[in-house]
């Protein structure tokens, strides 16, 4: 169970999250769509304080964290127990893809070298990157890079993988094996929030889709009832834009005109 | 102009057997300055209260003035220093018995610390964000995402920076000659003065200096391939 309540943040005076809810259930998940500038990745961000909001609370299980009156201890408590996966990958450039999964299980949870290395070479088999333990961020692909960067979030068993656009900065082919990967552990029952501009993976995969505009959640529920039926206005124009559908009927619209 | 081409080679002779004492007194300041560099960077990143206008004063002052004054502060004012402190807690120290050598060691390391500041500076900044976001996002504490992913990337960034002050450095001990230290500088003026073959001393001390730094520039290059693994992306 992972709780966010009434979460306000603003940047410079300017509201870019004006208390936003979002409710997460054990082995759920969820996929947070909307435009460019509507707070889903300030909100992804606030929920393991990378970003610190002005108010709001955090439950993580059984502990409560009121934003307002963080400590240091709250806060990596907080982060200990949740994980992020990042729209540019952020390896550690120094360090080997092993290496980048064994870091937080050595320095964060104090597991001895033997064990981190069984738990990284597990995980990394999962991702399909067990051939390329020994290798530097930079000499693999966007999509090898960015599934280390899904072993490494899985490593530390956390009880919420935070996703922001992870396939977003991918080139088109190397999509797909990162859905790929991120189906795979959906299926294996890891809580997840999704902040994601792939509908196909918000249809398919979430359990819920949440839908934010200018800061404000608007609409949430099924992929079925918000992409078939959605209710507010805003969804509706948002889903039209982003199907190709609504450009092809322009085009014969315009065709039909022309012979007119 | 007649060069007296054997005496290079005795003055040589002469200075092989201070060069280990000359790296000593470049390695030590660089070492002792790496360490205040360290500390004084993660205070100007934490900007931890007190400390850090300290820190500011502390750069600005060894930055803007020689390092021959420095030597000089340090070696004339410390003794006096230690003879006061002495004196009020009624201890009895002879500040005289403690070897020249020291307070140029001392001297350099405050100086060798106000540049590396600004080269590991450099370093921190260029390290991207992204990666102090990530190792932030597991849990670690500032210290460990500063010891663990920060500063090792800062300093291999700022590397040849770093061995260009290196360099820099061996040539500076060469101004604790002033203050009779038997380095390099120092005995090449000791030996000329004996038939007064100036001349042939300083090219037998330049030749060491080059061949030292060309040593140095020598490692820089080895340790630039082994780190090119990674840098690629930078």
């Amino acid at each position: 169970m992972f709780q966010a309540k009434n979460i306000v943040k603003s940047f410079n005076g300017i509201e870019v999250l004006k208390g936003v809810d979002l409710s997460v259930k054990t082995g759920e998940v969820i996929a947070i769509l909307g435009p460019s500038g509507s707070g889903k990745t300030t909100l992804l961000r606030s929920l393991n304080l990378l970003e610190k909001p002005e108010q709001g609370e955090i439950i993580v299980g059984n502990k409560l964290i009121n934003v307002n009156k963080t400590n240091q201890q709250d806060i990596l408590e907080l982060r200990k127990r949740t994980s992020m996966v990042f729209q540019h990958y952020n390896l550690f450039k120094h360090k080997t893809i092993l290496q980048n999964v064994t870091e937080a299980l050595i320095v964060v949870q104090k597991k001895t070298k033997k064990e981190a290395v069984k738990i990284a070479i597990s995980e990394l088999e999962k991702v399909g990157l067990g051939d390329k333990l020994d290798q530097y961020p930079s000499q693999l692909s966007g999509g090898q890079q960015q599934r280390a960067g899904i072993a490494r979030a899985l490593a530390i068993n956390p009880e919420i993988i935070l996703f922001d656009e992870p396939t977003a900065s991918l080139d088109p082919e190397l999509v797909g094996e990162v859905l790929e990967v991120m189906l795979k552990i959906a299926n294996q029952g890891v809580t997840m929030v999704v902040v994601t501009h792939e509908m196909e993976f918000a249809k398919h995969v979430a359990d819920k889709v949440v839908f934010m505009d200018q800061g404000k959640v608007i609409e949430e529920g099924t992929p079925h009832e918000i992409f078939n039926y959605p209710k507010q206005e805003r969804t509706k124009k948002f889903l039209q834009k982003v199907s190709p559908d609504y450009i092809f009927k322009l085009k014969e619209q315009r065709q039909l005109q022309h012979t007119l | 102009m007649n060069l007296d081409i054997p005496f290079i080679g005795v003055a040589l002779q002469a200075m092989v057997k201070v060069i280990p004492l000359t790296i000593l007194m470049t390695i030590l300041p660089i070492i002792f300055g790496l360490l205040i560099a360290i500390v004084i960077s993660f205070i100007q990143i934490r900007h931890i209260k007190f400390m850090e206008p300290l820190s500011h004063f502390y750069t600005s002052f060894f930055r803007s003035t020689p390092a021959i004054l420095h030597i000089m502060l340090i070696y004339l004012g410390l003794p006096a220093l230690i003879k006061l402190v002495a004196d009020l807690m009624y201890i009895s120290v002879d500040p005289n018995k403690i070897p020249v050598v020291v307070f140029v060691i001392m001297a350099l390391s405050l100086t060798a610390g106000a540049y590396l500041i600004e080269i590991i500076r450099s370093g921190i900044i260029s390290v991207d964000h992204g990666q102090i976001e990530a190792a932030y996002s597991t849990g670690m504490t500032h210290k460990e995402v500063f010891q663990r992913i920060l500063l090792p990337q800062a300093i291999d960034i700022a590397f040849p920076n770093f061995t260009n002050l290196l360099i820099g450095f061996l040539h500076t001990t060469s101004i604790a000659s002033i203050i009779a230290v038997p380095e390099i500088t120092g005995t090449a003026n000791i030996v000329a003065a004996d038939n007064y073959s100036f001349l042939e001393a300083f090219i037998a001390a330049g030749i060491i200096y080059w061949i030292l730094s060309l040593i140095i520039e020598y490692i820089q290059s080895i340790a630039e391939k082994r780190r090119s693994v990674y840098k690629e992306e930078f």
